[in-house]
């Protein structure tokens, strides 16, 4: 029989495996790639894993509650390219002004959301309502989103956002801009409703067993519907900081992230059965791969060893899940 | 303890699964602070029938009558927002959260932050360590994972859980199905306190001691129907053995009418 203190040790470093793992990496790093333990360097990072971190907020709380959500990464782009062709000066822009000026932080984030927030609703709709299988829904969403983009822009892009809404993307707070440190307030936001709150609590326990869930009297597909929304509104907010970043979106804007946001959940501790994760640790994991990444860079090697790297690391998240059920098995 | 309106009357309730019959018709009353054992075969229809006043499954006809009106339950919350608790024969415990978001999943205590609600998390872990003390089970840390628990405290968990909650009537499917002796003792006693305080219970159980031990009166279900509804003082074992195997499937004198 181990202490109870012993035992709270070895629970606080399972719980929060990742960010033992992200430490010892950039240490690693720090110590043998040249130029990598600089002050520029971690902001970068940070600033790089705005997108996929924002992104990786929805996927992670629907991934919990049971379900799945492939168009994120669509809807990302959707929202971007929305924003982009009312508010871009050239391109595709309308250049639409607003008076007062600043005006347009507000109105173009409210349109972001909404526009996320209505492929949300539309998820929800087939798969609570005519209960289809959620993987093929958002594969639809994912595809039919990707295609309104390239309709929307006829293929081109949008460019030179207002300065009103480009300084978001420029100043910054100890030396990270300003966009990162939204995708990090949206993460410390939502990670408190997970652990915190009942809405958070419902998501677990459905994810969990949903038929007990529902035995004790919540409400499973209200429930199951607002997390769509809300991923699809997150990835919204995705969209939104990378028209911002970007300043415009072109038609092929964030291709790929899906599979990087999946990558960085997995890693961050979210088990695809459901139940299990946490928001905190999905930013480790986004930091982790933006880590590797930025190593890679650096030490000239080409782009393509990221993949293989991240493809390997994929694995090796889901072998350690194993190995912490295990341990944690002992424990009980 | 005859109350002159029943807790519960059931009144012809038939489910049809397709073309499949379960239930036919059944009809019997349940009285405030009442015992009913629900016995019979496997496949009988016990537990459709539990889950039809459970909310989970609605009727395909007859009525139910609860505290004098009729009512139609769409959901288990329904139902459980009118005093009917559950405990199923396959545990309805999340296993990936401890013990106590099990003891109060789906009535969390919450307090409000700018109307943002928050978990009470010390509060619901004292609650928690109270009632599972007071059952006298046996658990190690209730920050625990249910997953890591044995079959006898996860069934102790749900036992624990309905009996703080208390309600007016209450629906047991095997509920001892993983417990050992003397939680099973503990568990019969626990029934008898809970009858005490005026609410009504329907167990389902195998054991036919079991059932003798706790209930005021039996009720067998074979292939759909009521074939034998009886006050526990005024029959045997034996008795109700042949009504389950449907030996001494004659209408009997001692039916609801008489019960009465």
């Amino acid at each position: 029989m181990i202490s109870t203190r012993h035992r709270a040790v070895i629970e606080f470093v399972l719980d929060h495996l990742v960010w033992f793992i992200l430490i010892a990496v950039v240490a690693l790093f720090s110590f043998t790639v040249p130029s990598y333990f600089q002050i520029g360097i971690f902001a970068n990072i940070v600033e790089q894993s705005t997108f996929v971190a924002t992104l990786a907020i929805g996927l992670s709380l629907l991934i919990i509650a049971g379900y799945m959500d492939l168009s994120v990464e669509s809807v990302m782009a959707l929202a971007a390219m929305v924003i982009g062709i009312l508010f871009a000066k050239s391109g595709v822009g309308l250049g639409l002004t607003l008076t007062p000026a600043w005006l347009i932080v507000p109105v173009s984030l409210a349109i972001a959301l909404a526009v996320g927030a209505v492929v949300g609703a539309s998820n929800a709709f087939f798969v609570v309502r005519l209960k289809m299988n959620a993987f093929i829904v958002t594969l639809a969403a994912y595809i039919w989103g990707r295609g309104l983009v390239v309709a929307l822009s006829g293929g081109r892009s949008a460019q030179e956002l207002p300065a009103e809404l480009r300084f978001l993307a420029i100043e910054r707070f100890l030396s990270v801009p300003l966009i990162a440190w939204v995708s990090i307030a949206a993460t410390l936001a939502f990670a408190f409703i997970l652990n915190k709150t009942p809405f958070g609590r419902h998501l677990l326990l459905v994810g969990g067993n949903a038929t007990a869930a529902y035995r004790a009297g919540i409400r499973v597909d209200r429930l199951t519907a607002t997390t769509f929304v809300l991923a699809g509104a997150i990835a919204g907010l995705a969209g939104w900081l990378l028209a911002i970043r970007t300043s415009g979106a072109t038609a092929n804007l964030g291709v790929g992230m899906l599979f990087q946001t999946f990558a960085a959940v997995v890693i961050g501790g979210v088990s695809l059965k459901g139940g299990v994760g946490s928001l905190t640790g999905v930013y480790a994991g986004v930091l982790l791969l933006a880590s590797i990444q930025t190593a890679i860079n650096l030490m000239g090697m080409p782009a393509h060893f990221t993949q293989l790297i991240q493809g390997g690391m994929v694995l090796v998240a889901v072998l350690l899940d194993t190995v912490k059920i295990a341990i944690r098995k002992k424990l009980a | 303890m005859s109350d002159t309106t029943p807790l519960l009357r059931l009144d012809g309730i038939r489910k049809n699964f397709g073309a499949i019959e379960a239930l036919k018709g059944i009809s019997f009353d349940i009285g405030r602070g009442e015992v009913v054992a629900l016995l019979g075969d496997n496949g009988a229809g016990k537990s459709t029938l539990v889950k039809i006043i459970s909310g989970g499954q609605e009727p395909s006809a007859g009525r139910m009558i609860y505290e004098g009106r009729e009512v139609s339950f769409s959901s288990p919350a329904e139902a459980k927002a009118a005093g009917i608790e559950t405990v199923y024969q396959d545990l309805s415990l999340c296993t990936n959260v401890d013990v106590v978001a099990n003891f109060f999943m789906g009535r969390e205590i919450v307090k409000r932050y700018f109307g943002i609600p928050v978990l009470q998390e010390k509060e619901m872990e004292a609650a928690t360590a109270k009632a599972i003390s007071d059952a006298g089970t046996r658990i190690p840390s209730l920050r625990t994972n249910v997953e890591h628990l044995s079959g006898g405290q996860r069934q102790a968990i749900e036992l624990n859980r309905f009996v703080h909650w208390g309600g007016k009537l209450v629906l047991l499917d095997e509920p001892f199905a993983a417990l050992g002796v003397e939680q099973t003792r503990r568990g019969l006693e626990m029934i008898k306190k809970i009858a005490a305080q005026g609410i009504g219970v329907v167990i389902i159980t195998h054991i036919m001691a079991q059932a003798f031990q706790v209930a005021d009166r039996i009720v067998v279900i074979r292939q759909g129907i009521v074939a034998g509804d009886v006050r526990a003082d005024d029959t045997t074992a034996d008795k109700v053995v042949r009504m389950i195997t449907g030996e001494a499937l004659r209408p009997s004198p001692a039916t609801p009418a008489e019960a009465r």
